[in-house]
């Protein structure tokens, strides 16, 4: 009799202190990010930025999958004064970080937040998707076909982010595929070393696996209202955004000008070649120039030899009212760039995606 | 490949987290309370490495069977409640059923509520996570807690008694390292292992 | 008052609940970075503990009446619970130059076991309310008198030597702990629980 008389004051006394929780401390615990002056995401505990925007059908790009080593979950905060933190301030510029910018991967959620994102970013959604065809292109790189259950419509030269299983983090790769077709994503997938999603793709994973895609994601594609002619040069799995540039091209029959310059290392590292090879017969308007930079010289080749950038520099002459489009390690953009510059293209001509 | 497949499945990652590369009292450093009072022998090391298990299981179990329904702003409040109820329950066990290990451990049962690792489970993982999983969380980050118990008592126990689960293990001549029995024993051989676990796992601190 | 003198003194240095009966680690490892923040994390767990305490020992002599002993553990952290919310909505109201230093450490306390050990131990050593008092205020005085020791040792700690890497961060405390524990036993037999 006593114990029920104890237990329900007890409850008594536990809602009561509920309602003066909720009245004075008005949610210590919760903070609330608002996106775009408009929506409000609830942040429950201590969560970064990207996982609370997540967790609410927001998804930042995040090649790293969050450990703060890539640099792509950039966003914007307004009224935000709190100096960048070790670990984000080689990501961000001088005027980022004077704009608000910061890592969303990085940013703890522990007041309110207020930020901005571009549009585009707010498209981007979780997919689910089935492994249809695993093909092997090179010894080291293999292009993986996934079919999904609801369309993604991308633009070509987009990426996506798969997600490793049991890890449950996030890869960012270029589709590869034509973007007509929005329910297949094709992504060129080169094996690094220790890499976490290049060694799932390469040693774990099946056709008939299902997997969870995120996208699109990313400024770099193809500008279509432009009529400019079109200089691409991509190596090793920087071939995909191009390929599927290339397929929307076609389907335009191939009305501008463009050369794709590949370079890889040697024959070993090429692939598709043929295929490329086939579509500059057909198309007039496009050149495929695949460049080796480390072939011995016996091995029998008949295509040019030499680092992509002097190849660029032989084939190329006024290129000021050219367009670009680059795929590859910052060391390599740079030095293509400079090239492309030196040949009379202009900055905002120039577009690219690092690695 | 089989076994290569189910390195990339969620459970194996959960469970492989909570034992090693999480480990609750080496790498992620809580739960200490209680690990540095009761290790000062095996078998209440056993009863308390259960005990908290049980509670980790069933509380976070509780707590992410409810996690869709419990507002935010209160659920500190519900998951000492939920957490408090199963505690008593392993009180009013180990009363019943190991008399002389219940009145070992006294206090420190009832302080299984405020053991961080029951705590940090529910917020961390039991409230965003299905019931599955969570499973398997509380058992993992249980069990990591129960094994190092269960070593760090063997080492204090054995060189601090002689004794392991009470039988003699130690020669007649063996001179008991009284310095292991006390409290700082157990504060040494955390910090070894420690430094030993977080070495192998290469997960380092700042 | 001489019993309570040697209570007081017992609690702070010979029964030391950090480095004798070891509770509340989980804190006083975690807050004993910067000397400030462990002052303003043990000051606050002072005024927790003896308010808590305070408060319980009528609810548990309550509970003796009416024979729901068996509640107690239950009972007492839904106070503790309660005690902080409330202390803290009303630090931050009426003195929020305290709430800026230490407030935010007190929903970290109504997790540390030290709070709810205090509650324990006078119930199962069946102390009067003075004895209650005088035991909870010199657990925490005992409490802050750890952390800032602590704090002292791991900033120099890491200011002058080279750690080895599997210890750097919070493993070092362990041996720190383990090294002042030894130290306090220098206190046994002082005052008297």
């Amino acid at each position: 009799m006593w114990t029920f008389i104890i237990l329900l004051s007890l409850l008594i006394a536990i809602t009561l202190l509920i309602l003066l929780f909720e009245k004075v401390m008005g949610g210590a615990e919760e903070r609330t990010i608002t996106v775009n002056h408009d929506t409000l995401i609830p942040v429950v505990g201590n969560e970064t930025a990207l996982n609370s925007l997540s967790n609410n059908k927001i998804y930042l790009p995040s090649a790293c999958g969050g450990k703060g080593s890539c640099g792509t979950c950039k966003f914007r905060l307004i009224d935000y004064h709190e100096p960048p933190k070790p670990t984000e301030i080689s990501f961000l510029s001088k005027d980022e970080v004077e704009n608000g910018v910061r890592l969303s991967c990085q940013t703890k959620v522990t007041t309110d937040l207020k930020i901005l994102l571009p549009p585009g970013l707010l498209n981007a959604k979780v997919f689910q998707s089935k492994v249809v065809k695993i093909e092997r292109m090179t010894y080291d790189i293999k292009m993986v076909r996934f079919e999904l259950t609801e369309p993604m419509h991308f633009k070509p030269g987009q990426y996506a982010q798969i997600m490793v299983p049991g890890f449950e983090e996030d890869r960012a790769y270029s589709i590869a595929s034509d973007p007509k077709n929005p329910y297949i994503i094709e992504l060129i997938i080169r094996q690094v070393p220790h890499g976490l999603a290049s060694t799932y793709v390469n040693q774990v994973l099946k056709v008939g696996d299902k997997v969870r895609i995120t996208g699109p994601f990313g400024d770099f594609f193809l500008h279509e209202e432009s009529t400019k002619p079109i200089i691409m040069i991509a190596g090793g799995s920087g071939k995909a955004p191009i390929r599927s540039i290339i397929y929307r091209l076609i389907d335009k029959g191939f009305d501008r000008e463009a050369t794709y310059f590949f370079g890889a290392r040697t024959q070993a590292d090429l692939y598709l070649t043929d295929y490329f090879m086939d579509i500059s017969k057909q198309f007039k308007n496009f050149t495929y120039v695949p460049a080796l930079s480390h072939l011995p010289k016996e091995d029998d080749w008949a295509g040019e030899r030499g680092l992509i950038t002097d190849v660029v520099g032989k084939y190329t002459k006024d290129l000021s009212n050219h367009e670009a489009y680059l795929c590859g390690s910052p060391g390599m953009i740079d030095a293509c760039i400079k090239v492309l510059k030196s040949k009379g293209m202009k900055e905002e001509n120039i577009f690219f995606d690092k690695f | 490949m089989k076994l290569l497949r189910m390195k990339y499945t969620k459970w194996f990652q959960t469970l492989k987290n909570g034992i090693s590369s999480q480990n609750p009292i080496l790498i992620s450093v809580l739960g200490i309370c209680s690990a540095l009072a009761v290790t000062n022998q095996v078998e209440n090391a056993i009863a308390m490495g259960l005990g908290v298990t049980f509670v980790v299981i069933a509380s976070s179990s509780t707590v992410s069977l409810i996690r869709n329904f419990v507002p935010s702003k209160i659920r500190m409040v519900a998951y000492m409640v939920i957490i408090s109820a199963y505690v008593i329950l392993v009180q009013m066990f180990l009363e019943g059923f190991f008399p002389t290990i219940a009145k070992n451990l006294s206090a420190y049962v009832g302080l299984i509520i405020t053991n961080c690792i029951v705590m940090g489970r529910a917020e961390a993982y039991a409230i965003k996570n299905p019931v599955k999983y969570t499973f398997i969380d509380g058992f993992a980050n249980g069990m990591g807690y129960t094994l190092v118990l269960i070593v760090v008592a063997s080492i204090r126990e054995i060189l601090g008694f002689g004794t392991w689960l009470g039988l003699p293990v130690m020669p007649g001549s063996w001179i008991n390292w009284v310095v292991l029995s006390i409290a700082p024993g157990g504060f040494f051989i955390i910090g070894l292992l420690a430094w030993g676990l977080r070495s192998l796992t290469k997960t380092y601190e700042e | 008052m001489e019993r309570l003198w040697d209570l007081f003194l017992a609690s702070i240095l010979s029964q030391n609940i950090a480095l004798i009966f070891i509770l509340g680690m989980c804190s006083l490892i975690a807050v004993s970075t910067s000397i400030k923040n462990a002052l303003n994390m043990g000051v606050a767990v002072v005024l927790v503990v003896t308010l808590t305490a305070m408060i319980n020992w009528p609810i548990y002599q309550l509970l003796i009446l009416t024979n729901t002993t068996k509640l107690a553990l239950l009972v007492f952290i839904i106070t503790i619970a309660a005690t902080v919310q409330l202390l803290e909505m009303f630090i931050e109201k009426f003195l929020p130059k305290v709430y800026n230093s230490f407030g935010i450490f007190l929903p970290l306390i109504t997790v540390n076991c030290v709070v709810l050990a205090i509650s324990l131990f006078f119930m199962n050593r069946e102390y009067t309310f003075a004895e209650t008092t005088v035991f909870a205020f010199g657990s925490g005085l005992g409490w802050l008198l750890a952390i800032v020791l602590l704090s002292g040792v791991r900033i120099k700690m890491k200011e002058i030597s080279n750690i080895p890497k599997g210890l750097r961060g919070r493993a070092i405390s362990f041996i720190i702990l383990g090294i002042l524990a030894l130290a306090f036993f220098a206190f046994t037999g002082i005052g008297s629980a």
